[in-house]
């Protein structure tokens, strides 16, 4: 059964659609990424389904809850951009939304203790005011906010973006051990992110989901990898002989490389590698390139 | 009990930024500067000079009525002033910042935010507010004459009526706007214009919160209480919890994130 | 002026002077203020009530 099943969600502010008709769901104990350049809906699309914003229309499930029934307790939030009680200390701040979220005082303390054990800020700093502390550091606190009260769900607002290398590092380890406890779902701009921790996609759109699904399936839909070939001489001429082969479905030339498309790689590389040893071709470069994640998404967004 | 850590939070916080230093203090000095001054407005104006030789002063003697009113009119021009300045942002600078969708994406209820807000300020305002007026009470009896214990707690508690309904549009107009310039600027209008009708329609307005002072003149100068001064603490009170629950019912149909 | 009874006087110039230490130990310990902070000494130390008031709810920032 799904965790969270979204039915139908748009979300206009007046002529403007943020959001248009968006349909999805996961499971329990998956991490997905919704992708997408800025302004695609990215915030917008998180901040409803944490009911910070109210949707125009369209439906949020919740596991067996009703349907648009208040499901903050099940979820934990960060924001992009989080702001804090700079005059709280990390551990007061940990306690207080550990007790907003119906934990005992003794309950909050101690998971507030835990936590800070877990992100690495230590006792020393953890009893220092947050207006003190690095960017690094707050966005670690506010994950642990977030999960203070052990939420099914952990939505994450481009986690990582704002890091420097160090910080972003910390950060996805986190996100890394966190996976086996609860459901994450996180947006980003950067592809490689998604890529390494995420099971699932969501590729986002001008408002709309324009693709999902999880890594493999999406690498397996859209993969065609290309090969680069470089000679000693005139390209043009090499580029009649390979497409009179049959086996391309596309070629150009471009910056000194010609730049061969075929369905079936690896039909490919043997038909052009035969005829270049039988024909003695001068081959100074034969190069395969997988499509990269952006190569991926340009196609989805371009199709 | 999420009230309660609401609460709680609000205190903390209202310490740690010395709310609570030097709110009561400003409302002392403002409290005690007007029955201090006219004691001894002879002495200033003679010290200050400029007038012709010979010239002596008769000041009418205050009664310490007139010198109560004195004091609640410091307070409900600079006194409202300064509360409405320091509250200004209690919601609003929390949604500008963004440090309320940290919270109220937590399973908080509105109303238990809202109602911690609110009740937090008025306990402040009403400690300074009766530190004030205790102090000013001290010095009229000392200097103007007899004020009955009496007399103090009902000016302390119908003057904090009014305060109640300042701070009760405080935050209702923290809970419509994001900019806290533009909530002490309504406030602060809306309170004027309250005065300003009260002044143009008097007789029809007889209950308006704005005549609280002058009831309570009139209260303390005949040591009863006139039946204008029940009736007026009504509305007042009417008032400052419509506003209130008119603040969740806004706050719940708002969107927290812009 | 010796006519006038200073120990009437004296709560107020106390209380006048205790929000004056309070504002210059927070601008003091202050990380950052809206404004330069030298400018928020001269306006607490020069401005009686008025500048520690005016500090307190202008000056300090609390994020």
């Amino acid at each position: 059964m799904a965790l969270i099943k979204v039915n139908n969600l748009s979300k206009r502010y007046g002529n403007k659609t943020a959001v248009n008709n968006v349909n999805f769901d996961f499971e329990r104990g998956k991490c997905i990424a919704l992708i997408g350049p800025n302004g695609a809906g990215k915030t917008t699309i998180l901040r409803t389904l944490s009911g910070l914003l109210k949707p125009t229309s369209g439906t949020i499930q919740f596991a067996d809850e009703k349907e648009n029934s208040d499901i903050r307790p099940h979820i934990g939030y960060l924001p992009q951009y989080p702001s804090f009680y700079g005059w709280m200390t990390g551990r007061e701040f940990l306690i207080f939304s550990g007790e907003l979220a119906y934990l005992s005082k003794d309950e909050a303390k101690k998971r507030a203790d835990e936590l800070l054990k877990k992100i690495g800020i230590s006792e020393g700093a953890s009893n220092e005011r947050i207006s003190r502390y690095s960017g690094g550091m707050k966005q670690r606190l506010g994950i642990a906010q977030a999960i203070i009260h052990r939420p099914k769900l952990l939505i994450l607002d481009e986690p990582v973006s704002s890091l420097d290398p160090i910080g972003r590092r910390e950060v996805m380890t986190l996100m890394e051990e966190l996976k086996n406890e609860m459901t994450i779902l996180f947006s980003t701009h950067i592809l490689s992110d998604a890529d390494e921790i995420s099971d699932e996609l969501l590729l986002l759109h001008n408002g709309e989901i324009v693709e999902s699904g999880s890594m493999d399936e999406l690498r397996a839909k859209y993969q065609t990898s290309k090969i680069e070939l470089a000679f000693e001489n005139d390209l043009e001429e090499y580029k009649e002989k390979i497409d009179q082969l049959n086996i391309v479905s596309d070629s150009m030339i471009e910056r000194g490389l010609l730049h061969v498309t075929a369905s079936d790689i690896s039909q490919a590389r043997k038909a052009i590698l035969e005829t270049a040893s039988q024909e003695d071709w001068p081959l100074t470069t034969f190069t395969i390139n997988r499509a990269s994640l952006e190569d991926m998404f340009m196609k989805v967004v371009n199709k | 009990m999420q009230f309660n850590t609401l609460f709680k939070k609000e205190m903390l916080e209202n310490w740690r930024n010395k709310k609570w230093i030097w709110v009561p203090l400003v409302i002392i000095i403002l409290s005690i500067m007007d029955p201090i001054t006219s004691y001894y407005l002879p002495q200033i104006m003679e010290s200050v000079g400029g007038m012709p030789e010979g010239t002596t002063f008769e000041l009418p003697e205050f009664l310490p009525a007139e010198v109560v009113t004195m004091t609640l009119g410091q307070l409900s021009s600079l006194g409202v002033l300064i509360i409405v300045l320091m509250s200004m942002g209690t919601i609003a600078g929390e949604r500008k910042s963004g440090v309320s969708e940290l919270v109220l994406v937590k399973p908080v209820s509105y109303k238990n935010y809202i109602l911690a807000k609110w009740s937090s300020l008025l306990v402040l305002v009403w400690f300074s507010l009766a530190l004030g007026i205790l102090v000013s009470w001290y010095y009229i009896n000392l200097l103007f004459g007899e004020l009955s214990i009496v007399a103090l707690l009902q000016i302390i508690f119908f003057y904090g009526l009014w305060m109640t309904l300042v701070v009760s549009l405080t935050i209702f107009y923290n809970t419509v706007f994001r900019s806290s310039g533009l909530v002490a600027f309504l406030t602060i209008l809306t309170i004027m214009t309250m005065s300003i009708l009260t002044q143009i329609f008097g007789t029809y307005l007889a209950w308006s919160p704005n005549n609280l002072s002058s009831y309570i003149f009139e209260a303390v100068l005949t040591e009863s209480i006139p039946s204008e001064l029940i009736g007026t603490s009504i509305v007042t009170i009417i008032l400052s919890v419509g506003l209130l629950i008119g603040s969740f019912y806004i706050f719940r149909t708002k969107e927290l994130a812009n | 002026m010796e006519e006038i009874n200073w120990a009437l006087i004296a709560p107020l110039l106390v209380i006048q002077a205790i929000l004056m230490i309070v504002a210059l130990v927070d601008l003091v310990k202050a990380r950052d203020t809206n404004g330069p902070k030298w400018l928020w000494l001269i306006i607490i130390l020069f401005v009686t009530t008025i500048g520690p008031i005016i500090y307190f709810i202008f000056g300090r920032r609390n994020r």
